[in-house]
């Protein structure tokens, strides 16, 4: 891997993120509602003058444009600016709850790929057997049920029915003093049904990915001749098979981690996840726009981070891609 | 004294959706320690389905084999546990494909790749097994081995990458080496290298080479004794002398026929009119007789079996009743 690739995707990264907070910025200005209006209504009263004065402060009533720049101009700074409705700053917000939002994306992420490439290569080992059908029905449904009705059926399940993974919040709060790996116990307890929430769309699609992609590496030459040498059936699955059929994956992988984070935001707000999710629900009723902006930024952020490290693990999986050295 | 690889009677069918069809209708074939056994046909005749059965990898489904037997060293290997073929392959029988090209998986070197062959069959420890590859790739002809070794097979020419193959084919010290159209793919100043190269590995690695080719020519300077095959039978074998001086059968005959050099006067390319019938439409007859100039009524009703009636033998009627 050349590290000027590596300096020019980085790049290619970075102007991205400058388009997506413009862009960030004109779309929710263009959307209907007042922040002043809101803030207003927090404080109790809304005559014009107050409003005029409230527009005044936080600097709405400049041309947008104008406003644009300013924002621009802050970002570039790393100033994400001053929350209307929390009265701190917007990187203390974030700062306090991307932790959890980030361990959420990254444990759903690897749960569906681990589980569903496993369900999609023993699947592709009979492609009309028992498990195929089970895998085909399996994709089909993860993909139609929507996340939050997923949630809900897993609260009502494990709440009454069968007590043994909490359903809300992502710590106890008599453990909060209790020594670190107590805690890093109860976390990883908690995590469990947002998790798997999360994770079973995209576990679905995995599935039935890494099914036909299997089944198509599983047709080509090469894997006739590492049985010809006599590698175990194993090793042609999972060694000869699965790295060559992992490129689709990864790929996918990358396009979809996107949504996983905007999935993230319903699963937050279904399991009370401490995360960015929760905090761009209010956010967005109240017309936060800097805090708005700022989730949006730092999910972005992650999505642009992410297609990086497909990108590199793409190159590094695929030799064909990486230059002749 | 026994054959080194005996196969004898094997029936091979698959289902298709013209329902089960025979690829191989009775194929026999042996092979001696040391020697070149060539096996020539038009496509689809059933090469190399007989190899695959061979190595033990013939799909099933849809594959099935139906009846025969094929013995190594005695050993019957039809219906063998899949552990002890697990074994034999890349061992005691190893095989080198057509396609080059896709033959080798793209995202392992190419000395990772022998190395796994060693290290399949035999206790030896990484570091030694990629030594031993690198020491394979400069027996079989490529230069500078040690970089070759870690090279992608996408970094190497088609030539380069059957010497891989053959390499990785013979790392083990097979007793059969099947090779299965080894230079279809190739340019023809390479197929030469890679036919002398496949000569030289018999004198030093003492296999039985069984060599699955259309190249009469290839035949001609590799070949010890010949089976010609045609629609999943064996019409005819002997000496590869005999066959190409005197082929019996007539579509031996067309064979040789088409050869420009070894042929008649006339430097034109001929073929054989006609094309082998698929083979859910085989009938009863002789699968030949459709495209056969010495067709009578009894090659349409009944098959001709191997037997030796004129020079040598051959599975035909008309050389039977001395027709021609
Ligand atoms: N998976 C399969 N399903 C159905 N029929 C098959 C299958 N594999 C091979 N056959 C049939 O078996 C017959 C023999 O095929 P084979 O590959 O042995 O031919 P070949 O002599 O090697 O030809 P070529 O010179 O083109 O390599 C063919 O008619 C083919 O259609
Ligand atoms: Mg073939």
């Amino acid at each position: 891997m050349s590290s000027s690739y590596l300096l020019r995707r980085t790049g290619y990264g970075l102007l991205l993120m400058l388009g997506v907070v413009v862009l960030n910025f004109l779309l929710i200005r263009l959307a209907p509602g007042d922040p002043a209006v809101v803030i207003a209504g927090e404080m109790g009263g809304a005559t014009e003058e107050m409003l005029e004065s409230i527009r005044e402060e936080y600097g709405l009533n400049k041309p947008v444009l104008t406003q644009l720049a300013i924002y621009v101009g802050n970002v570039l700074q790393g100033n994400l600016g001053e929350s209307f409705f929390f009265n701190q700053p917007v990187s203390k917000l974030i700062a306090d709850r991307i932790g959890p939002t980030i361990l959420l994306v990254i444990t759903a992420q690897l749960m569906s790929i681990a589980l569903g490439v496993f369900l999609g290569v023993i699947a592709a080992r009979k492609p009309n057997g028992a498990m195929s059908a089970f895998v085909s029905v399996f994709a089909t449904i993860g993909y139609a049920v929507p996340v939050f009705w997923t949630g809900i059926m897993l609260i009502i399940l494990f709440a009454s029915s069968f007590p043994i993974f909490p359903v809300e919040g992502m710590q106890s709060v008599k453990l909060r003093d209790a020594a670190w790996y107590v805690q890093t116990i109860d976390i990883l307890h908690h995590l469990v049904l947002p998790a798997f929430t999360l994770a079973i769309i995209y576990l679905a699609q995995y599935a039935r990915l890494s099914r036909a992609s299997m089944l198509e590496v599983l047709g080509s030459d090469y894997i006739r001749t590492a049985r010809a040498k006599g590698a175990s059936e194993k090793s042609v699955l999972f060694k000869h098979a699965l790295r060559n059929a992992a490129l689709p994956i990864l790929t996918v992988a990358g396009l979809q981690f996107g949504n996983l984070i905007s999935g993230a935001l319903l699963v937050e707000t279904v399991f009370n996840w401490p995360g960015m999710g929760r905090l761009a629900f209010d956010s967005i009723l109240r017309r936060d726009y800097p805090t708005i902006m700022g989730v949006l930024f730092f999910a972005s952020a992650m999505v642009v981070i992410a297609n990086i490290l497909t990108d590199i693990s793409y190159r590094w999986a695929d030799p064909r891609l990486r230059g002749r050295s | 004294m026994s054959a080194l690889l005996a196969i004898e009677d094997l029936r091979v069918t698959f289902n298709t959706r013209y329902g089960q069809v025979t690829a191989l209708d009775g194929v026999s074939l042996h092979v001696n320690a040391g020697e070149t056994l060539g096996v020539v046909g038009e496509s689809g005749c059933g090469k190399s389905i007989t190899a695959l059965a061979t190595m033990g990898l013939i799909p099933m489904p849809p594959g099935r084999i139906a009846g025969g037997s094929i013995r190594l060293e005695g050993e019957e290997l039809v219906g063998a546990a899949p552990a002890r073929m697990r074994g034999l392959r890349g061992a005691d029988i190893a095989m080198i494909f057509q396609e080059p090209m896709t033959s080798l998986n793209p995202v392992f070197t190419v000395g990772a790749q022998i190395a796994e062959a060693i290290m399949l069959h035999q206790k030896v420890s990484p570091d030694q097994a990629f030594k031993d590859a690198i020491a394979l790739l400069d027996r079989v002809g490529i230069p500078s081995p040690d970089a070759r070794a870690r090279d992608y097979p996408h970094q190497l020419s088609g030539g380069m990458r059957q010497r891989v193959m053959i390499a990785m084919a013979v790392s083990c010290r097979p007793k059969v080496l099947i090779a299965d159209e080894p230079t279809t793919a190739l340019d023809v100043t390479v197929q030469a290298q890679i036919f002398d190269l496949l000569n030289e590995i018999q004198r030093d690695f003492g296999a039985a080479i069984i060599l699955i080719t259309h190249d009469m020519g290839a035949i001609s300077e590799m070949a010890d004794r010949v089976a010609v095959m045609y629609a999943g039978r064996v019409i005819e074998e002997a000496q590869a002398d005999d066959v190409l001086d005197f082929p019996q059968h007539p579509y031996a005959r067309g064979l040789i026929d088409c050869i420009p050099a070894l042929g008649r006067e006339d430097h034109a390319l001929r073929e054989i009119p006609g094309v082998v019938p698929p083979l859910h439409l085989l009938g009863a007859g002789c699968a030949f007789a459709d495209r056969c100039e010495h067709t009578n009524a009894r090659c349409k009703t009944e098959k001709p079996l191997l037997a030796a009636h004129g020079h040598h033998p051959a599975a035909c009627h008309a050389v039977e009743e001395g027709r021609i």
